[in-house]
């Protein structure tokens, strides 16, 4: 069900969201992004960035300290 | 949507001041706004062909140097790349550049110059005016 996936793990701030922007541009609206992190940070960004760009976070969680998103294209 | 607008002005001199602008920049246009820099006086050193001798930690900060390599920061070449791409406009202060006695070609390619008007005319609606 995932359409594209970005490993953005252990890149620091701004790389998570530069990436994650580049990968959902190339999505179609209701097509569904993984991606995951290591920054402490993106837990907030990935939120902000959701808020501010229309797009749907369907699920983000930490595990084994690689935080784990599912956005879905607004 | 795209009328989110952050106009920064990078007027200092140093590494820090590279990574304060344009770490803002290119998640600023990340987050879909619309973004202008205005580099003048020191704050050209970040677009400088050069950049890389030309921009230094401040004194006192040198440590930071091995922490930078650790988070794995991007480089400023990397960070401007990015911020070209996703179509900040770079503009270079026309009056400093002729005061420090440069020219166009001393600047990295997608830089334009301007005025203070140049700017302004960006900044006027701009939500966010940063000065670093």
């Amino acid at each position: 069900m995932t359409d594209i996936f970005v490993d953005a793990k252990g890149l620091a701030c701004p790389m998570p969201i530069v990436r994650a922007k580049k990968a959902i541009d190339s999505l179609q609206s209701g097509q569904i992004m993984e991606l995951h992190t290591t920054d402490k940070g993106s837990m907030n960004d990935l939120q902000a960035w959701v808020r501010q760009t229309n797009h749907e976070l369907i699920e983000a969680k930490e595990d084994n300290g690689v935080f784990k998103f599912i956005v879905k294209k607004g | 949507m795209a009328n989110k607008k952050v106009a920064i002005i990078a007027s200092s001199p140093g590494l820090e001041t590279a990574y304060k602008a344009l770490n803002i920049a290119t998640a600023a246009a990340a987050l879909d706004a619309e973004v202008a820099i205005f580099f003048t006086f020191e704050g050209l050193s970040i677009i400088h062909k050069d950049a890389e001798q030309m921009l230094k930690l401040k004194p006192g900060n040198e440590g930071l140097a091995e922490g930078f390599r650790k988070v794995n920061v991007p480089t400023v070449p990397q960070l401007l790349d990015m911020a070209k791409e996703s179509g900040v406009r770079m503009i270079a202060c026309q009056m400093t550049v002729d005061v420090m006695g440069l020219e166009k070609d001393h600047f990295i390619d997608g830089v334009e110059l301007g005025g203070a008007a140049a700017f302004l005319d960006f900044a006027f609606d701009a939500q966010v005016t940063l000065n670093f």
